[in-house]
């Protein structure tokens, strides 16, 4: 029986468990009070450990450390690994040579994204793919649902199935022997001297200093087995993620924390990394990606990821018609933020020169004395510099009555609160 | 961090009383959950409100967060250095960090509140 649809569309349904510390829990609360912890995607992190703004200076300025052994890491291995992933994601993993990684989509057989991932290739026949916690269950699902013949790949043509029967793992499961792995991230400028200095052997540091983003390798750090790949969610351009066994994990944090501290690398929380990721225009699932808007990849400004010349990939006939579709985009904003500003939220209004609503901001954060949006608005009006007009949504009942509106709809003429200008869709830092 | 001889409510706002006036804040425990608060909306000066009613917004990055009156009254003076230097409550939030005074138009919505030892009891219960 299918999971899907009779639009193909992949159907979940999230069973709520109470959240559980993360494999770090007890290392965060030797520095902060359980206070600064909260529930995300089933676990228990930390939101600051210093402030926000402290913790998003030291990544750009020094170094960060965060906390990611909620990401969900799965395995896929065997001979027919490679095209399996081939069918179930987006990229062209048959471009991707052993060691290196690339960023691609698990879609449903009705084109939605079901979530954004990174695929990394261990060896010939061995992949590691990273998903967000926040949709490690679904995907978990879904992957069953195909190992069960149970899902749709293919409106188009419903008897279509899978050549081979993958086997995947979860490799954040301690009970399946001594390769497992969760990820730790260490990013800004002065991570690539730590590690350096962790590493041992001259050939080893050699190919460590020459890891170009998006590649990785395997290897220890001061004794600890660790998966070291350059790339991260901080716009960074130096910056790793430390995929370690989880039972080395509190070691290796600790370890990071005190080695970093001579260079002013600081803990971080999910505050930091959500501004972080903002300001460098790196889209969050269910905010740039999906959600309400249910905005894809061609939206997002990463239509490359998305190989619709491959001969087949579940959702690629829905895809083919996403890409010619699309008069909105996410596009990044940038405003003033001084102390004494009111901050932009998600669903504020986007207006062009006349006042014109042309869309909404999806996520905002601030960067230094700066805000950065990032906002999901018409295509048409997108160019660098061009100046923008924002609309704050009423934050209360009293707005509302004073006459703000707490809803904004498109083409509706409103006067704005502040102005900023879009900027290039990312940075690089 | 609680103060002795303020007066609070559920919402973490105080109040310190002095005769029919009330100097209103918000606490250590509500602002050091906002995290960096980066702007306040003061109440018009003149503006009656009554107890739990809205007297100003406080917002960080991450919320913003509603100030309820702890008391029934008029405002009579608010704190403007906090438009500019809204960090102030995160700093020192039960002087500098003060948002507005009041007359109270009802004395006896002050029963309603906590003193110190209960409002410290209330958090160790949160």
């Amino acid at each position: 029986m299918a999971k899907n649809d009779s639009l193909g569309r992949f159907l979940f349904n999230s069973n709520e468990k109470a959240a559980v510390g993360s494999i770090l829990y007890e290392q965060h609360l030797k520095l902060i009070e359980k206070n600064r912890i909260a529930e995300f995607a089933g676990y228990l992190m930390p939101l600051w450990f210093s402030s926000i703004s402290a913790e998003h200076s030291a990544v750009r300025e020094s170094a960060g450390l965060f906390d990611c052994t909620h990401m969900g890491i799965l395995e896929f291995e065997g001979d027919c690994a490679q095209s399996l992933l081939n069918t179930i994601t987006t990229n062209d993993t048959g471009r991707l040579k052993v060691g290196s990684a690339q960023y691609s989509y698990i879609l449903d057989a009705a084109g939605n994204v079901l979530d954004d991932i990174i695929v990394y290739r261990r060896a010939e026949k061995k992949f590691m793919v990273v998903v967000n916690a926040a949709n490690e269950p679904k995907i978990k699902a879904y992957l069953e649902a195909l190992q069960n013949d149970e899902a749709i790949l293919d409106i188009e043509e419903p008897a279509r199935k899978l050549d081979y029967i993958p086997v995947i793992r979860d490799m954040r499961d301690c009970n399946r022997g001594s390769d497992c792995r969760v990820d730790i991230a260490l990013q800004g400028p002065v991570s690539m001297k730590l590690l350096f200095s962790m590493i041992k052997g001259a050939e080893t540091k050699q190919r460590f200093q020459d890891l170009r983003p998006f590649n990785l390798i395997e290897t220890e750090l001061d004794g600890i087995d660790c998966i070291i790949s350059r790339t991260g969610y901080t716009g960074s351009k130096i910056g790793y993620e430390l995929f370690v066994h989880p039972e080395k994990a509190a070691k290796l944090w600790a370890l990071l924390l005190e080695k970093g501290k001579p260079f002013g690398i600081l803990p971080c929380g999910l505050g930091a990394r959500d501004s972080l990721r903002v300001e460098a225009g790196l889209p969050l699932y269910g905010h740039e990606l999906a959600g309400e808007f249910n905005i894809s990849p061609f939206e997002a400004g990463y239509g490359w990821a998305v190989k619709l010349e491959k001969d087949f990939f579940i959702g690629r006939a829905a895809m083919h018609k996403k890409a010619e579709c699309c008069d909105m985009q996410v596009a990044r904003i940038e405003l003033s933020g001084q102390k004494g500003i009111r901050p932009v939220r998600g669903h504020d209004g986007v207006l062009d020169e006349k006042g014109t609503c042309i869309g909404w901001v999806l996520s905002c954060a601030k960067a230094g004395e700066k805000q950065v949006a990032m906002a999901y608005i018409s295509k048409e009006i997108i160019e660098e510099n061009r100046p923008v007009g924002l609309y704050y949504l009423a934050r209360n009942k009293g707005q509302i009555e004073k006459g703000k509106k707490d809803k904004v709809e498109k083409n509706e003429r409103l006067e704005p609160d502040i102005s900023g200008r879009i900027v290039a869709r990312f940075a690089k830092f | 961090m609680v103060i002795e001889g303020l007066f609070y409510t559920e919402e973490h706002e105080w109040a310190k009383v002095n005769g029919n006036t009330a100097t209103i804040g918000i606490t250590h425990h509500a602002q050091e959950m906002l995290g960096e608060i980066t702007f306040v909306e003061l109440p018009a000066v003149g503006k009656e409100v009554e107890q739990k009613g809205e007297l100003a917004v406080v917002e960080s990055s991450k919320a913003a967060s509603d100030v309820y009156s702890p008391v029934t009254g008029m405002v009579t003076k608010v704190n403007s250095d906090l438009e500019s230097t809204p960090e102030q409550i995160n700093q020192d939030c039960y002087n500098a960090g003060w948002i507005c005074t009041m007359k109270i138009t009802d004395v006896s919505t002050i029963d309603n509140l906590m003193d110190s030892k209960k409002y410290e009891e209330y958090l160790k219960g949160l």
